[in-house]
């Protein structure tokens, strides 16, 4: 039996959704059976989850909460990725971002909100910028992989956030706990309605601004063209006289600089203060999202909602069936694989060799 | 099958072609194939004789490539069927069609460098865990001599010309006693003398009973070295000759593209204005003190088998690599001041060879693709003026006549002709003051090459054409002026009346004269 595969001519339609729910499927079916094997119910607990990221108001809105740093780092992310510029450093970004927040809202505390806020969100976006921007001059000027690079950046970002918090920045009345103290009330972003809404804060905004400046950026403007071309590879970007170099500080600039932004708010807002456990993984999962969403804006946020609800039923999960925390990592992981693998038949079609006609319509990776 | 005996008559379309009591070594039998809406192979019927040469003769996406790859394996048709000596085959893979004696030399050689030439030949078919290097050549070397190929079964292939790789190509075949050879479009990477001794090893391994498939577009050639020739157009056999029946290249010409074909379009002579290219002992990176100059109103072509320079050359006038030794005037302007204050507009315009992967993005619209080179003439501000590029886009689709003329296609929904037409529109809306054009035509059928050569003849009145060209007839035929190019230094430069010279571009070109070897 000879399988032939052969480019699709016209694109599947609806068979679309088919072939990303079947890769979901196809996902949990694989997350259930590594609970089966670690011993716990498989379909239950894959109930469990999915009661816990859409079951209740409250998930719905905790899930938005969480969605917010992940989208603002996709699109970060997303914008690199079109040139085919892989950052991946993100979480460093982010890291940054709340770093150059926390100083801003420490040093001028006294200052009112309507200043304060302003220059928390600027101090965090130059953080951010210029973290992103060292892989981008050490890949122009020392042709050092970006990948790297920025992935290494990461961790030194961390480490900083954790030196500052665990040194200089801690707050004397924390009782050791490695936080500084609370931010002044004019470096917090409010929360929108505390009794109806839970933890949404007006941060939430910085979505649509960011993802409206982002669509209109890439179709609009002639950066966004130039980007777009460079991401056709550097022979036609030299031939067309594209300022690739240019180009790269810049994505890599935005990229950081927009971490740098989901930084502060996720400090300023969900936190209060800087500490380290707000390094969840957000600049991690927004390049899965970026790369599911095949660096499109609306589906980015889609997919970023999506992601940000399976943390919140993972976070339940941990708490009824004591699976590890690293288990929200593996289906992350899974779902990636398997939408990156049906994504062959999205633009392929695979079919029996003899018998006249077995198209199978993709819903199978 | 069933069906395919029900055509029988279409199996013999020409019976005084071929020796009607000789059994074909290969008969196509009403073959078609179709692939989504284009029917290649249409109801096709070929006998091919052992000892004779068959060109098959077309325009880009006649169908040739199909038709030949139904033969060696590749696909399998829809309807009819193919007989080996007789008896009816149906081929799974490539390596059941070589198998049954029939081999294909593509254009593109796929041979190991670091080999020599007896271990590509028997790669692969040693037959057995011990090698006996010493019985290899022999055997290669025997095989190299019987059909007068001339190599060194001992030679480096990495070594070797690119005459004398496909030579090593023809020997693998001949090894694995393949007794139908196709060769598909074999002079492309040839100089002349190497294509006139690939023809003079085509007559000897005929004569001595090979079947030989050509497939060309190139009238001379095939009128040069075949016995019968095939004319292919769209899909269908368009008529079947003996050589000796055509009268001149122009009836071929005009059966290929069913219309009469000025292959020698008129040419009046421009006013030569002022310098627009000076290259002034040009050396470095390959080339060794190229010495150019080109007026407005004038077509220099640099000729040259590809590999000799050209894309150092272009790449060093067209801004990509910064000449090492030596200067390059622009305009007017020295090299390091014109591109630093380049204009898009009303200064240089490059239509590189490479029309798919270099000039334009396979996956992006014609308006996008448009904006690729024209882009600073369509922004207001950070913004960029889509609609107004979209216009322009249709503007240059009606122009050009570029086919199907939407211009939300993507570059790669294009052929090739369609999309070189739109390069060639592209860059001459940027009002080129230097127009330099890299094989323009190369791969184009026949209406294309023409359309082409007509957009380049009337860019002259604005503008100097630099044309890099490895086909000496476009050469000839659009330009005033020739340079021959030859391991990266100008061999002679004159221009196209002078007959004299022009008889020795083909021995320049291979290096033969010019004093440089």
């Amino acid at each position: 039996m000879n399988l032939t595969v052969r480019k699709r001519e016209e694109s599947l339609g609806w068979g679309v959704l088919v072939v990303y729910l079947g890769a979901l499927a196809l996902a949990f079916g694989v997350c259930a059976l590594l609970l089966t094997l670690a011993g716990k119910p498989g379909l239950g607990g894959m109930l469990i989850l999915f009661r816990g990221a859409f079951g209740q108001g409250y998930s719905l809105l905790d899930s938005l909460t969480k969605a917010v740093p992940i989208f603002l780092c996709a699109l970060g992310v997303a914008l690199s990725f079109r040139m085919q510029i892989w950052n991946i450093g993100a979480e460093g970004q982010f890291a940054l971002g709340a770093v150059g927040g926390a100083w801003a809202a420490l040093t001028f505390a006294g200052l009112p909100g309507i200043v304060l806020l302003p220059l928390v969100f600027l101090c965090a976006m130059t953080c951010g910028a210029a973290w992103g921007l060292i892989p981008a001059v050490l890949k122009l000027r020392l042709g050092v992989s970006e990948v790297i690079t920025s992935l290494m950046l990461n961790y030194i970002g961390a480490l900083l956030l954790e030196f500052l918090v665990f040194g200089i920045w801690r707050d004397p009345g924390s009782f050791g706990f490695p936080m500084t103290a609370e931010f002044s009330s004019g470096a917090q972003i409010a929360r929108i309605a505390p009794g109806v809404l839970g933890k949404l804060h007006w941060g939430v905004l910085a979505c649509p601004l960011a993802g409206v400046a982002y669509a209109l950026f890439l179709s609009r403007t002639r950066l966004g063209f130039e980007l777009m071309a460079c991401g056709e590879g550097e022979r036609v970007a030299r031939y067309a006289q594209l300022p690739y170099g240019f180009l790269v500080l810049l994505v890599l600039g935005l990229g950081g600089a927009l971490a740098g932004l989901a930084g502060s708010i996720e400090s300023s807002a969900t936190l209060g203060r800087l500490q380290p456990t707000m390094l969840m993984g957000y600049g991690y999962t927004a390049i899965v999202v970026a790369w599911l969403a095949r660096l499109k804006p609306w589906p980015i946020a889609f997919t970023a909602y999506l992601l940000a609800s399976f943390r919140v039923g993972v976070e339940v999960l941990q708490l009824e069936l004591q699976v590890p925390a690293a288990f929200g990592s593996i289906m992350e992981g899974a779902i990636l694989l398997f939408v990156i693998a049906g994504q062959f038949f999205l633009s392929y079609s695979v079919s029996l060799a003899h018998p006249v006609v077995a198209q199978a319509k993709g819903a199978r990776p | 099958m069933a069906e395919a005996s029900t055509k029988t008559p279409h199996c013999t379309p020409r019976a005084d072609i071929g020796c009607v009591d000789v059994l074909p070594q290969v008969r196509l039998c009403g073959v078609s194939k179709r692939f989504g809406r284009v029917l290649a192979s249409d109801d096709i019927s070929l006998s091919i004789m052992p000892g004779r040469i068959k060109a098959l003769l077309g325009e880009n996406g006649a169908g040739k490539s199909t038709l030949m790859s139904m033969l060696a394996g590749r696909f399998r048709p829809d309807a009819g069927h193919i007989e080996v000596a007789g008896a009816v085959v149906d081929f799974d893979s490539p390596r059941q069609a070589i198998a049954a004696g029939i081999g294909m030399v593509y254009q593109h050689f796929m041979l190991v460098e670091n080999m020599s030439v007896a271990e590509n030949v028997l790669l692969g078919q040693e037959g057995g865990f011990a090698l006996n290097p010493a019985r290899m050549r022999a055997t290669v070397d025997a095989l190299s001599r019987r059909f007068g190929l001339g190599i060194d079964a001992r030679a480096r292939v990495g070594d070797l010309s690119m005459g004398e790789r496909q030579r090593v190509e023809i020997l693998k075949l001949l090894y694995r006693e393949s007794k139908v050879l196709i060769f598909d479009e074999p002079t492309a990477v040839l100089t002349p003398p190497e294509a006139e001794s690939l023809f003079a090893a085509l007559r000897s391994m005929s004569a001595q009973g090979k079947a030989i498939v050509f497939i060309s577009h190139k009238l001379e050639e095939v009128l040069s070295v075949a016995d019968e020739i095939a004319i292919l157009r769209r899909g269908r056999i368009e008529g079947e000759f003996l050589a000796s029946e055509v009268q001149s290249p122009a009836e071929l010409a005009r059966r290929m593209v069913g219309r009469d074909v000025v292959l020698d379009i008129p040419r009046e002579p421009v006013q030569p204005g002022r310098v627009v290219l000076d290259v002034r002992g040009l050396s470095g990176n390959g080339l060794g003190d190229v010495n150019l100059s080109l007026r407005q109103g004038e077509i220099l072509a640099v000729v040259g088998v590809a590999g000799n320079g050209q894309q150092q050359l272009v790449e060093t006038i067209c801004g990509l690599a910064r000449p090492e030794a030596g200067t390059v005037e622009l305009l007017g302007h020295v090299w390091d001041e014109f591109y630093k204050h380049r204009d898009w507009d009303g200064a240089l315009a490059w239509v590189p060879e490479d029309r798919a992967g270099l000039a334009t993005c396979r996956t992006l619209d014609l308006t996008d693709n448009l904006l690729l080179t024209t882009r600073e003439g369509f922004t207001r501000g950070v913004w960029l003026d889509r609609a107004r590029a979209r216009a322009a886009a249709r503007d240059i689709v009606r122009e050009h006549n570029v086919q199907p003329g939407r211009i939300g296609l993507q570059a790669w929904q294009l052929s090739g002709g369609n999309l070189q037409k739109f390069v060639l529109g592209r860059e001459l809306s940027r009002r080129p003051r230097l127009l330099v054009a890299e094989q323009p035509t190369q791969g184009l059928d026949i209406p294309a090459t023409e359309a082409v050569w007509q957009r380049l003849l009337d860019a002259r009145k604005s503008t100097g054409v630099l044309l890099v060209t490895g086909d000496l007839s476009e050469a000839l035929a659009l330009a005033d002026r020739v340079a021959v190019l030859f391991r990266g230094r100008v061999l002679g430069q004159f221009p196209v009346t002078d007959t004299a010279q022009v008889e020795r571009i083909g021995a320049l070109m291979a290096g033969l004269e010019g004093g440089a070897l």
